[in-house]
C-alpha cells in the first residue's frame, strides 16, 4: 500500500492506505478524527464537510490520493476549543438536535465565512444548501449565520 | 366485520408498564446504594438517577435515549429543581443499561418527559430531603429550621449554610425516606426557563460519540447486500472477487426473520476497514430466491385502496349514533392519499457485536433496548445475562431505532468472526430495505341537515399495518391507524369509523407523529372542505364544534386517553390571532389553518400557514404560526427547537417525501431520490405556547401533524386543493 502525505488540522501524517480510499475514511477510521460524518458517501447530503485550502469540499468524494500537499482542516481543528465564531454562533443560537451534521454544517458556514466575511441570504442559500439536516434546524443554522456573520464584522 | 379491541400503538403498549411508573428506580449495579459511612464516603446515590460526590458535582442519569429531542436536559432538569441546585453544576450522563427497572430505557411516543416527570421530581426531592436532614443533624436544630438554597443547605434561624458536597456523607448514613414533598409548580425556578443542551460543546466541537464513531479493540468492519425482497432467501453466492479485495477478512450470509423485525436475509463482508468491506460488496455475485411476493408495486397498491375504499371496512373502530340518518343531503366526500415513507435519519444505522462463546456485548443506539435484548437472547439463545448493552447517543431516530433489525444483523454476522464487528447500513441500504411509515388512504364522507348543522361523520382508512409486520398477519391489532378515533374532537352526533388492513411486500414501523399524522392530513383537509361547502368560515366552524365541550374519555377501558377539546380550540385560535386571521390580506396570499390533538402525549397544536400564489400551482411559503399547548413546559428553548424542527419534517413529507415500490423493490435509494427539506426551503416561523398548569405534555412529535392539512388548506383556499402527498405529485411547485 502506498504511503500518502497529508496536513490535517495543521498537523503532518503519512497514512499507508489504498490510494482510493476517500478522505472521510482516512480522516475517520486511520486517523480517528470522528468529527467528520458519513451520510452518504455520494456527495448527497454534506455530513462529510471539511475545508481544503479554505474551499468547503466533501471529504466522500476525495480519493486521499487527491489530498496530498493540501491544507486540510476538520471540525476537530477549527478551533483548539469551540471558540471559532461559527461555533460559538451555533453555541449562542443553540442550534444543535441530534447534532450528526452540524460539524459539515459548520465547516460549510466557516469556509463561505473565510472568503467573504458578509455574504448575502442568496449566498448563504447557495452555500448551505447542500447540507441535510434531518432534525431541521434550518432556522437556527439561519440565525447563527447571522450571528456569526456579526461576530465577524464589529 | 372484526370488532376492533386494542387500538393503541403496539410500542406504547410494549413500554407501558415503564411509562408510568413512579416507584424509585434500581441502583446502579457495582456501586453500594449510599456512599459508606467514614473516611470512604465519596457520593451519595439514593436511585438510580442522581449522584453527589463530596464536592458537590451532580451527575444525572438520563433514563431516555438521546436522539435530538434534547431529554439528556428536559430530564435532568426535572431533577435538578427539586434538588435545588444550580444547573451549571449538573452533568447529564446515560443512564448505563441494566441500571433501570425493564421498559425504562424506552424511548419513543413523546413519552419521556411525561412518563418520567413524577418519578424524577421525587428523585431529586428524595435528595434534597436527605441533605436537608443531615444538615439539621450538623446544626441540632429541626428539619423545619432547614431550607435548600442553589446547592446549600441554610438554617433559616441563624442563616448558616451549608454545601451539598459537605453534607454528602452525613446524608449517606441516612434512611432513604419513602415519602417526600414536592415543589409547588409556582416555586419552580428551573423548569419553565430556557436551557441550552447539555453536551452543546462537544458536538460543536466534533467530539460526540455517536454508535457509529465507537472504536472497540480490534474491531472489523462490515457492510451487507440484502435481498431486494422482503422474506426472499439466499441461493447462493459467489464471493470470489470481493474476497481478493486488500483488506477483506471474510464473507458471511445469514438468514432473514420474519415478525418481529423482518431481518432480510443478507451476505456481509466483513473487512479492517469499512471502505474496503464496501468495495467488495459491489463485486459479489448472488442468487435469491425472491419468493412468490416479488412483483408487487405501490402503483397497484393505491388502485387497491382505491377499489376497497367503497366498500365496507374490514375493521369497525369507531361508531356514535347512526350515519345512514342524514344520507343524501348536503354532504361532501373526500379522498386522501399518503404515501410510504423513510426515516432517513442522518447517522444510518449501525451496531457493533462481540460474541465470545455464550456471551455477547453490544454497542449502539437503540430507542427500544430491553426489547432488543429479549430478542437477541431468545434468537442466538443467549442467557440474558450474558448480554451487555453499551448504549450510545444518536444521530437521530424518529422511530427508525425502535426497529432493531440491524442489531440483530450485527449479532449474526459477530457471531462468525471472533472480533467485534461494526455492521454499517450505507445510505442506499437505509433508504431501500427499512420499516417504512405505511402507506395509507382514506374516504371521508360527511352529512349536514339544513341549517348547516354538522350531523354525520364517516371515515374509512385503508392502510398497510404495522403490526402486520411485527405480530403477523393474524393479528387482532391490525387498526392501530386508528383513523378519526385516535384524536378526533369534533362535536358530530353521528360517527363511524372503520379501518380496511392491506398486506404489502414492504417492512413497516413508526415514524415520528405516527398515526397522528397520518390522520390529521386528511380530518383538518376535510373540515375544510366541509366549511368550504357550507360557506362558513374554517375558524369558526371548527371553534362552533369545539368550544365548550367537556374534556371526554376516547374508550371504555380505563386507560383510554381524555381528549381536550377546548384545547384544540385554545391551540386554534391562537395560531389564528397570531397569523392576523381576521386581518386583511395582501394580494395572492392564503391562509390555511390546521389543529389537532396529539392524544398519546396529552399535548396540543396547531398550524397556520401563509402562502403567496405565484402562478396557478406555484406557491412560496410566506408565514408559519404555530400554536401549542404541552401543559407546563420543561425547557422552552427545547420545545421551540423541536416545533421549529417539526416543522421542517412535516414539509419534506407534505411537499416531497416519498417512497415508491415496483416489483417489491423501493424504487429510491438515497438523498437524491428520497429528498429531504433543505436549507433554502425553510419557510420564516413563529411558535407561540399557551399558557399552562397541566401536567407537562411530549413535545418530540407535536409539531408535525397540522403542517401538511394547514399548508394544503392554505392552497385550496388560492384555488387548488392538494389530496394526495407529497404534493409534488399533483403538480405542485414551490420557491
Amino acid at each position: 500500500m502506498p504511503d500518502f502525505s497529508l496536513n490535517v488540522n495543521n498537523t503532518p501524517y503519512t497514512v499507508a492506505v489504498e490510494a482510493d480510499m476517500p478522505l472521510l475514511w482516512v480522516l475517520r477510521d486511520v486517523l480517528g478524527l470522528t468529527g467528520t460524518k458519513y451520510g452518504c458517501g455520494v456527495a448527497s447530503c454534506g455530513a462529510c464537510t471539511v475545508m481544503m485550502d479554505g474551499n468547503a469540499v466533501l471529504a466522500c468524494q476525495r480519493p486521499v490520493g487527491t489530498c496530498v500537499n493540501k491544507k486540510i482542516i476538520t471540525i476537530e481543528g477549527l478551533s483548539d476549543d469551540g471558540s471559532h465564531p461559527v461555533q460559538q454562533a451555533w453555541l449562542k443560537a443553540g442550534v444543535p438536535q441530534c447534532g450528526y451534521c452540524q460539524p459539515g454544517q459548520m465547516m460549510a458556514a466557516a469556509a463561505l465565512l473565510s472568503k467573504n466575511k458578509n455574504p448575502t441570504p442568496e449566498a448563504i442559500s447557495a452555500a448551505m444548501s447542500e447540507n441535510l439536516c434531518r432534525c431541521g434546524t434550518y432556522h437556527r443554522i439561519k440565525s447563527a449565520i447571522q450571528l456569526a456573520i456579526k461576530a465577524l464584522n464589529p | 366485520m372484526q370488532k376492533a379491541t386494542i387500538n393503541r400503538r403496539h410500542f406504547l403498549k410494549l413500554s407501558s408498564t415503564a411509562a408510568g411508573a413512579l416507584a424509585i428506580g434500581f441502583m446502579l449495579p457495582g456501586l453500594p446504594a449510599l456512599a459508606l459511612p467514614g473516611e470512604d464516603c465519596t457520593f451519595l446515590s439514593p436511585n438510580a438517577y442522581v449522584r453527589i460526590d463530596t464536592r458537590g458535582k451532580v451527575t444525572i442519569y438520563v433514563a431516555k435515549q438521546e436522539s435530538g429531542q434534547g431529554i439528556d436536559t428536559a430530564l435532568p432538569m426535572i431533577v435538578a429543581e427539586e434538588m435545588d441546585v444550580d444547573f451549571k453544576d449538573v452533568q447529564a450522563e446515560i443512564a448505563p443499561y441494566g441500571t433501570l427497572k425493564e421498559g425504562e430505557h424506552d424511548t419513543g411516543g413523546s413519552q419521556s418527559v411525561m412518563g418520567m416527570y413524577t418519578t424524577l421530581r421525587n428523585a431529586g426531592a428524595v435528595v434534597k430531603a436527605m441533605l436537608i436532614s443531615a444538615a439539621a443533624k450538623v446544626w441540632n436544630t429541626s428539619v423545619s429550621n432547614c431550607a435548600a438554597d442553589k446547592g446549600e443547605v441554610v438554617n433559616t434561624v441563624t442563616m448558616q449554610r451549608i454545601r451539598y458536597g459537605e453534607l454528602v456523607c452525613a446524608a449517606a448514613r441516612l434512611p432513604v425516606p419513602k415519602a417526600v414533598t414536592l415543589k409547588n409548580p409556582k416555586d419552580f425556578t428551573l423548569i419553565g426557563k430556557p436551557e441550552k443542551r447539555s453536551g452543546l460543546k462537544d458536538i460543536l466541537t466534533g467530539k460526540t460519540k455517536y454508535g457509529i464513531d465507537l472504536k472497540i479493540d480490534g474491531m472489523l468492519y462490515a457492510v451487507a447486500e440484502r435481498c431486494p425482497v422482503l422474506d426472499g432467501v439466499l441461493v447462493s453466492v459467489d464471493d470470489a472477487a470481493a474476497r481478493k479485495v486488500a483488506g477483506v477478512v471474510n464473507v458471511v450470509s445469514y438468514k432473514g426473520t420474519g415478525a418481529p423485525m423482518h431481518v432480510r436475509a443478507g451476505v456481509a463482508v466483513i473487512a479492517t476497514n469499512i471502505w474496503s468491506a464496501m468495495k467488495a460488496r459491489k463485486l459479489l455475485s448472488i442468487t435469491w430466491d425472491e419468493g412468490k411476493k416479488n412483483n408487487e408495486s405501490t402503483e397497484a397498491l393505491f388502485k387497491t385502496f382505491e377499489t376497497l375504499a367503497g366498500g365496507p371496512p374490514a375493521i369497525e373502530v369507531f361508531k356514535k349514533g347512526n350515519v345512514k340518518k342524514n344520507a343524501g343531503t348536503n354532504e361532501v366526500t373526500a379522498a386522501y392519499a399518503e404515501p410510504f415513507l423513510a426515516h432517513a435519519t442522518m447517522e444510518p444505522v449501525n451496531f457493533i457485536a462481540s460474541v465470545k462463546g455464550d456471551r455477547c456485548e453490544l454497542w449502539g443506539g437503540l430507542q427500544l433496548p430491553d426489547w432488543t435484548v429479549n430478542t437477541i437472547a431468545e434468537t442466538f439463545a443467549f442467557k440474558k445475562e450474558n448480554i451487555k448493552v453499551n448504549l450510545a447517543a444518536m444521530g437521530g431516530a424518529f422511530g427508525r431505532r425502535l426497529h432493531f433489525d440491524f442489531a440483530i444483523e450485527a449479532v449474526n454476522i459477530a457471531r462468525q468472526t471472533d472480533k467485534p464487528v461494526q455492521l454499517l447500513w450505507e445510505r442506499t441500504d437505509d433508504i431501500r430495505c427499512q420499516p417504512y411509515r405505511p402507506a395509507n388512504y382514506h374516504l371521508l364522507k360527511a352529512t349536514a341537515d339544513k341549517k348547516g348543522n354538522l350531523v354525520s361523520w364517516q371515515h374509512h382508512v385503508l392502510g398497510t399495518p404495522i403490526a402486520y409486520m411485527t405480530e403477523g398477519t393474524d393479528t387482532k391489532n391490525a387498526p392501530e391507524m386508528d383513523g378519526a378515533n385516535s384524536g378526533f374532537c369534533y362535536a358530530v352526533p353521528n360517527i363511524f369509523t372503520g379501518y380496511t388492513p392491506v398486506d404489502f411486500n414492504q417492512n413497516r414501523g413508526w415514524l415520528r407523529s405516527v398515526d397522528i399524522c397520518v390522520n390529521t392530513f386528511p380530518v383538518e383537509s376535510f373540515m375544510d372542505e366541509i366549511a368550504q361547502r357550507l360557506n362558513k368560515d374554517p375558524l369558526a366552524f371548527r371553534l362552533s364544534l369545539l368550544e365548550n365541550r367537556p374534556d371526554f374519555k376516547t374508550g371504555d377501558d380505563p386507560g383510554a386517553n381524555v381528549q381536550s377539546p377546548s384545547r384544540i380550540a385554545g391551540v386554534l385560535k391562537l395560531a389564528a390571532e397570531k397569523i392576523g386571521w381576521k386581518d386583511p390580506r395582501k394580494p395572492n396570499h392564503f391562509i390555511g389553518l390546521a389543529t389537532h390533538s396529539f392524544i398519546f402525549a396529552k399535548s396540543y397544536a396547531a398550524h397556520a400557514i401563509e402562502i403567496e400564489l405565484l402562478a396557478p400551482k406555484k406557491f412560496r411559503i410566506t408565514r408559519v404560526v404555530a400554536a401549542i399547548d404541552c401543559g407546563i413546559v420543561i425547557n422552552p428553548d427545547g420545545l421551540l427547537n423541536q416545533m421549529e424542527g417539526g416543522l421542517a419534517f412535516a414539509l419534506t413529507q407534505a411537499l416531497k417525501g416519498e417512497i415508491t415500490v415496483s416489483k417489491s423493490r423501493v424504487v429510491q435509494d438515497g438523498f437524491f431520490s428520497y429528498e429531504l427539506l433543505r436549507y433554502d426551503e425553510m419557510p420564516p416561523v413563529e411558535i407561540h405556547i399557551a399558557d399552562s398548569k397541566e401536567e407537562p405534555g411530549g413535545v418530540g412529535e407535536v409539531g408535525l401533524s397540522t403542517v401538511a392539512p394547514a399548508l394544503c388548506n392554505a392552497l385550496a383556499a388560492a384555488g387548488d386543493r392538494p389530496r394526495t402527498l407529497p404534493i409534488r405529485n399533483e403538480g405542485f411547485s414551490w420557491v
